[in-house]
């Protein structure tokens, strides 16, 4: 019954994973021919190099805040949800639309939107003589905004599926509890961080840990946006693999790279799973 | 007796009977096993890039394959991809050991060195007829290593720059900017007038034309990633004043979207009537020909600018095919590519001089062609293209295209150390020593 879970599995999740770490102690390159085994040296080669260190950082930079404005998004977004009003589905399915859309397609609409020729925000901007045509911001071009873009971005696409999960884990909440606390006098926030946030927990964690694996993971958004660029301060892990395993052919180097935080996500993948169980027992 | 008879089956009857059964047999698993039926043919299949201009693609697709499949009795299958999804497609066939038979890259294609055939047999095999390929082919595509062609170039693109005469005029240069230095200070001048006050683009990313503007700057001031045996150069006094010129060109002349650019945004920029220069193919005028004639009259072409040491840019894009050691149709391969050559001047015609020769006795009449084209306003708008060798060059200039060159041009190494001098990210000494630190990482690997 597992049987073609299993295989789907093990096809396109083992194999890779295990090739990646065989290569990544290899001196593999894209035309090799030959396989020779060099031990750790790949890894203790990419510490020396001050793109990767900053690709690191900015991996964490990136995940980090983009799962706390994820977080911050989709809790209101839930609580705004939660109650029955006209055209609450269709507002749902309005915010679902992010992540329904293929990553690709909302990037590349957000980079003519964040353009630095035909951006509609400049253009806004402009129109209300609120900046110089030819001095405008330039989203993608300045380290900060790039950076800052890059993470709204992300954002953007990553809240609807935390406000779905902690919807889900809103509606769990017997209604007697929050009566309750209405009656003893409770108001709005005293009702949201006493009760609701601590109940919601387990599920938060989910939807935190879920979230921050996949932003680690995924590269689409920057590349398509900035392509690690400008000079490196938008690069993150994965691109930085893609960069030099497969565009500069170095696989080797690559594949080190992007394993070199599968510890890491190993941890966050484990503490996901146990979140997961206590909210499905809670 | 008429038992015997009425067996009997007459000679005539015989060849009948058994012919429509073969005919009909024949006709039969000609109409089930269709494959069968043209078992004879071969297959030929082609993957590149899709071109800039689209005329290029339609005659490719629907006149050359087509007539040189009919005369060679082969199924030839063009796919096209897009520009950036090259490499990434190229590493997954080399992995699977199975694709096409012919490979088109945009950029020499040294690491796979080891994947492909040595191409010199199709380079004789057109030397024959039309002559020795220039140097910036041979420089491309060759390992003086180990001798051998990892590729075949049959064509390049050059690199001029294009810049807006409205603009240039008013600030006393009619023709554009002949040298790097009045680039800056022409530049400056339209971009201080607050009547005009338009940028120059040239681009400070991690994308193809500031790769190849990059360089231009770095050799035209005598600097170099590598010398001509292949060693790391970067590190000079040349290229730390490449390092501060354009630190300056970019302060005075450039804003900060030139950060944030991919290879497309110098001609949305130009054609927008936003910036007054830009280095790039001719997709610039091309461009302007076809969707905006008056912008058309404005923008001209100039050679690649001159620098303190001398005139050079790297081609913008280089053509090379190769054909896989897994090729299932190698023999198809290379004559397809001897004939390409042979027609060359209907190529270089249908890219709208975009593709040019890289075995020029193919294309006699080219400076002819260039002086009198009918969509250009004025018509010799592409007579400085005529010389174009004299100042275009390989990447890895002046020693050969290698993988670990290919590997700091796919890594944006050079764009990078620019744009940090450039936003004080880095004193232009400590940029120049960052890049040399990490070039020299990266030959260490392809040793």
């Amino acid at each position: 019954m597992f049987m073609p879970a299993i295989l789907y599995i093990v096809a396109l999740v083992g194999v890779p994973f295990v090739m990646a770490f065989v290569y990544s102690v290899s001196d593999a390159k894209v035309g090799s021919v030959h396989y020779h085994f060099v031990g750790l040296k790949n890894f203790i080669d990419i510490l020396h190099n001050p793109t990767f260190i900053r690709s690191l950082e900015n991996s964490f930079l990136f995940t980090i805040s983009s799962q706390i404005l994820v977080l911050i998004g989709s809790t209101i977004l839930a609580l705004a949800l939660r109650d029955a009003f006209p055209g609450r589905r269709f507002l749902r399915f309005l915010i679902l639309l992010p992540w329904v859309a293929p990553v690709s397609i909302g990037s590349l609409g957000w980079k003519w939107i964040l353009d630095s020729l035909y951006s509609v925000i400049t253009w806004v901007l402009v129109r209300m003589h609120l900046v110089n045509q030819f001095d405008a911001p330039m989203w993608l071009g300045e380290p900060k905004l790039a950076m800052m873009s890059v993470i709204l971005v992300h954002t953007w696409h990553m809240m609807p599926f935390a406000t779905v999960i902690l919807l889900a884990g809103l509606t769990a909440i017997p209604s007697e509890i929050p009566e309750a606390a209405a009656v003893d006098g409770a108001g709005f926030f005293r009702t949201l961080f006493q009760i609701t946030i601590p109940m919601m927990l387990p599920i938060i964690n989910v939807a935190v840990l879920f979230g921050a694996i996949f932003t680690f993971t995924d590269m689409t958004v920057i590349y398509i946006l900035t392509r690690g660029g400008p000079y490196d301060t938008t690069q993150v892990i994965p691109s930085e693999a893609f960069f030099t395993g497969i565009l500069g052919s170095d696989l080797a180097e690559g594949a080190a790279i992007s394993i070199f935080l599968v510890p890491v996500l190993v941890i966050a993948a484990y503490l996901a799973l146990r979140s997961a169980h206590r909210a499905e027992v809670t | 007796m008429s038992d015997q008879s009425g067996r009997k089956i007459s000679r005539r009857k015989f060849v009948k009977v058994t012919g429509t059964a073969v005919a009909a047999a024949g006709l039969t698993s000609a109409f089930l096993f269709p494959e069968k039926a043209l078992a004879q043919q071969k297959t030929l299949k082609i993957v590149q890039w899709s071109h800039f201009v689209p005329g290029y693609d339609k005659w490719f697709d629907g006149v050359f394959t087509k007539e040189w499949g009919a005369k060679h009795n082969t199924n030839v299958i063009v796919d096209h991809i897009a520009i950036g999804e090259i490499n990434a497609r190229a590493a997954a066939e080399v992995s699977a050991k199975k694709g096409h038979d012919l490979f088109m890259f945009l950029s020499p294609p040294a690491a796979y060195e080891h994947q492909v055939l040595d191409h010199r047999d199709v380079y004789e095999e057109v030397k024959t007829k039309h002559g020795s390929p220039i140097d910036l082919a041979v420089k491309s595509t060759y390992n003086p290593k180990t001798k051998k062609f990892f590729a075949f170039s049959d064509s390049y693109v050059p690199d001029p720059g294009n810049y807006r005469q409205d603009l240039w005029s008013q600030v006393g240069y009619p023709h554009g900017p002949d040298t790097w230095e009045q680039l800056l200070d022409g530049g400056r001048k339209i971009r201080k007038d607050p009547k005009l006050g338009n940028p120059v683009g040239i681009g400070l990313s991690q994308e193809l034309d500031t790769n190849m503007a990059m360089r231009a700057l770095l050799w035209s001031f005598g600097g170099s990633v590598q010398d001509a045996n292949g060693n790391v150069a970067l590190n000079s006094k040349h290229t730390l004043d490449a390092v501060k010129f354009m630190r300056e060109l970019y302060r005075e002349t450039e804003t900060p979207e030139v950060f944030s650019w991919d290879p497309s945004s110098n001609n949305r920029g130009i054609l927008a009537g936003k910036l007054s220069y830009v280095a790039n193919a001719i997709s610039v005028t091309r461009s302007a020909e076809k969707d905006n004639p008056e912008m058309s009259k404005q923008i001209q072409l100039r050679p690649a600018l001159k620098g303190p040491v001398r005139r050079i840019a790297s081609e913008h894009v280089m053509d090379c095919y190769v054909i896989w050691d897994f090729a299932e149709n190698k023999e198809g391969a290379k004559q397809f590519l001897v004939d390409l050559i042979n027609d060359f001047e209907t190529a270089f015609k249908a890219s709208e001089f975009y593709n040019f020769p890289c075995f020029p006795p193919t294309v006699p009449n080219i400076k002819t062609l260039l002086g009198s084209d009918p969509k250009a306003v004025p018509s010799d708008k592409y007579a400085i293209l005529g010389d174009v060798l004299s100042w275009a060059t390989n990447i890895g200039y002046p020693g050969y295209a290698t993988a670990a060159i290919d590997e700091v041009f796919n890594t944006f190494v050079i764009p990078t150390m620019f744009a940090k001098a450039a936003r004080d990210e880095m004193t232009p000494e400590a940029a120049v020593k960052a890049a040399d630190q990490e070039c020299r990482r990266i030959f260490g690997k392809w040793k």
